[in-house]
């Protein structure tokens, strides 16, 4: 039986606002990393990760519907544009808006906010860098969604791929950056006669992060 | 715009622009804690670390590619290297620093500053250099003693 190409219409809508997708959801993961973890944290299973996930998740959605045909359901996606000329509007339109609104001004004004909030996080005598590397996460998002996008691989794994890829890039290329400011933090500590030893050892830590998991596996072998 | 470069330069410009400004604005509060009689010594270390960031870093960094990346013992080579760097290289200096801080006491040229008995810093500097021999001491009791009391 032929579909009918109103419905191939309406799975080519769904899958071509894929994107716009996870650009929502990378932008309610920089919201919800300031919200649930205090920001130079996260929560695993929290809203960061969540959305995280799901960015992930929209990235990499036409690789993941091949796990179907294995499983014996055949998933024949649609090839061409989309015929039905409201339906195509209806995704230009979604994806305009996403793309220029919500990416291009809504997030970047939040990071602005962000900014604020950090001067006002130190006024209150809280600490103003979790704010600030919020700040940053939002501002980054278009670049982050294409870190994503270089780390699609394609196959059915490709959301495992991505995952990995991320976890590799946090521990090889972020948190040796991390480990400086937590060796900024220890001396400030110092100054201010604050605990110091912590950050040093987070330092270390830092610096040191797929050891630690080498650690780890080979205390589970 | 990129997550990265936002959180290098982070880096860069707190331990590049602002640690060495607030290095004085410690040291100018270690003078004043000083004049006061209160305990100055973490805000003027702390002052001369805010200088040194880079160089702690760079030493870290050391500490911690002493082996592989992927090498499981790189945490535990990473803090004995730290605890060597502390005991072997920094403590020594402290002890040279006790020693000197010993003489002037016993000149009498600081002991109107500060009521501390020549023999403290000696015994400082002394326990700085004898650390090492201190713990080894310390496993010879407790190797000593793991076959019980007899």
């Amino acid at each position: 039986m032929v579909t009918p190409q109103l419905l191939n219409d309406v799975i080519n809508v769904l899958l071509l606002l894929a994107p716009p997708a996870a650009f929502v959801s990378l932008v309610l993961a920089g919201i919800s990393l300031r919200r649930e973890g205090g920001g130079i944290s996260f929560v695993i299973g929290g809203g960061f990760t969540k959305w995280m996930f799901w960015a992930v998740v929209f990235v990499t959605l036409q690789p993941l519907l091949m796990w179907f045909s294995s499983f014996g359901v055949p998933v024949s996606l649609p090839g061409g544009g989309i015929n039905s000329h409201w339906l195509a509007s209806l995704q230009t339109d979604v994806s305009n808006f996403v793309t220029n609104f919500v990416v291009g001004r809504l997030a970047t004004t939040l990071a602005a906010y962000f900014v604020l909030r950090a001067i006002l996080d130190a006024a209150a005598g809280g600490h103003p860098l979790p704010s600030v590397l919020t700040a940053m996460f939002l501002l980054g998002i278009q670049t982050t969604y294409k870190l994503f996008a270089t780390y699609n691989t394609g196959t059915q794994n490709a959301t495992a791929d991505v995952l990995d890829s991320l976890w590799t890039y946090l521990a090889g290329t972020i948190m040796p950056i991390a480990a400086g400011l937590a060796i900024m933090g220890a001396i400030f500590n110092v100054a201010t006669q604050r605990p110091a030893l912590r950050l040093a050892g987070v330092a270390l830590a830092l610096l040191s992060v797929s050891a630690l998991w080498k650690l780890v596996l080979a205390m589970v072998a | 715009m990129t997550f990265y470069h936002g959180i290098l330069n982070l880096t860069g410009w707190a331990g590049n622009v602002i640690l060495p400004t607030l290095a004085g604005l410690f040291l100018a509060i270690a003078v004043v804690q000083f004049s006061r009689g209160t305990a100055y010594s973490h805000t003027m270390y702390g002052g001369f670390m805010c200088l040194m960031v880079s160089g702690l870093l760079r030493a870290f960094e050391t500490f911690s590619s002493q082996r592989t990346w992927n090498d499981p013992d790189l945490f535990w080579v990473a803090s004995i290297s730290f605890v060597n760097w502390i005991c072997n290289v920094l403590l020594p200096l402290y002890a040279a620093l006790q020693v000197a801080a010993g003489g002037l006491q016993m000149a009498g040229v600081t002991n109107r500053f500060q009521p501390i008995s020549w023999m403290r810093h000696f015994a400082s500097a002394g326990l700085c250099l004898l650390l090492s021999g201190l713990l080894r001491l310390g496993e010879f009791f407790v190797t000593q003693g793991t076959g019980g009391v007899t």
